[in-house]
């Protein structure tokens, strides 16, 4: 079962977020925010982390950043946020994302993603 | 033995570092030195002069360091007068996504001050701005923030306002909010986050009040 990780200091959203990628299949821990994600990438690393931007103590730009460095399996990383200019997307992207969407997500558009990142996806 | 007599010690040899003279004009001086490790002294010392603020304000938009753009802040945190507040605030508008985080970061460490610019804030015409002001209001011990939630949630258009308003009425709210929360459901009927958001707030509510 793939393993993902949610990070965001909501804890709604990352109850949202669980809710819809444990009905789809997947493992999902959370985060509530960029430090204590990289503890948790420290016990095992994940197939995919879905990271929000604005969080207290370590930001998403700052985790992508701390995790693209570390010699380790890299895994796609969805920056997701409530923020649509495109000064965000760029360093979201120059960050480490691989992809940027905005809040507030739905189901039918964040699981092809997810899928697709994860090598799953397929044209029906 | 007798002690040989040295030359004197010089207060500093590290370059860069407290070369200008460490009154106001000299620490101005300073902040805009070539070396970042005299602008980063000169910003750490100027968290002593308010009168300095607008100075503070004017580095922190151009600085190129992130070393001493932390050192900026954490000044302007320190002084937290009016034009401090109202220099981070002004940073909320940058397209410096980094800068903008930053002080959003020291702005949530300064509710009591922030608290007059709320109103404000809240009727900004910029998503991102009214979206912080709800973050904001987290880390406000105010009487007035469940009243400054439910308006948002009747009134704001923007779904990510009121998402995020939503959120923290499930920790805050109280019966007073149970109309609102409903009304936001019909309001945004077909935003799966928001229905979920708003039933997981009411549950909250509702098992709070048995």
């Amino acid at each position: 079962m793939k393993r993902i990780l949610v990070i965001d200091d909501a804890a709604t959203v990352r109850l949202y977020h669980r809710e819809i990628l444990e009905k789809a299949g997947y493992q999902v821990a959370e985060a509530i925010n960029g430090l204590e994600a990289l503890e948790k990438i420290e016990e095992a690393p994940f197939d995919l982390y879905l990271v929000d931007i604005n969080m207290p103590k370590l930001d998403g730009y700052g985790f992508l950043r701390a995790l693209r460095q570390r010699e380790m399996p890299q895994a796609p990383a969805i920056m997701i946020s409530t923020e649509s200019s495109d000064s965000d997307r760029q360093a979201a992207l120059v960050a480490g994302a691989n992809l940027y969407i905005l809040k507030p997500t739905r189901p039918e558009h964040l699981l092809p993603y997810v899928q697709s990142l994860l090598g799953e996806w397929q044209r029906t | 033995m007798g002690l040989k007599k040295g030359k004197p010690t010089p207060e500093t040899d590290i370059p860069g570092e407290r070369h200008q003279a460490r009154d106001l004009d000299g620490l101005l001086q300073a902040l805009h030195a070539d070396e970042p490790m005299a602008r980063r002294w000169a910003a750490r010392d100027l968290a002593a002069h308010p009168e300095a603020t607008a100075d503070l304000v004017k580095q922190l938009r151009r600085e190129p360091e992130n070393s001493v753009r932390q050192v900026i802040l954490s000044s302007l945190t320190n002084i937290g007068n009016e034009a401090a507040i109202q220099g981070l605030i002004d940073c909320l508008y940058l397209e410096d996504a980094m800068l903008r985080n930053a002080a959003i970061d020291v702005l949530k460490e300064l509710p009591d001050q922030v608290a007059p610019f709320m109103g404000r804030l809240l009727q900004d015409p910029d998503p991102d701005v009214r979206i912080f002001a709800v973050d904001v209001l987290e880390s406000l011990r105010h009487p007035r923030v469940e009243e400054w939630l439910i308006e948002v949630i009747s009134q704001d258009a923007h779904v990510n306002v009121c998402a995020t308003a939503v959120d923290l009425l499930g920790e805050v709210g109280s019966d007073q909010a149970k109309t609102a929360l409903l009304s936001l459901k019909q309001r945004f009927a077909d935003e799966p986050y928001i229905q979920f958001a708003a039933d997981l707030a009411l549950k909250r509510i509702e098992a709070d009040g048995a």
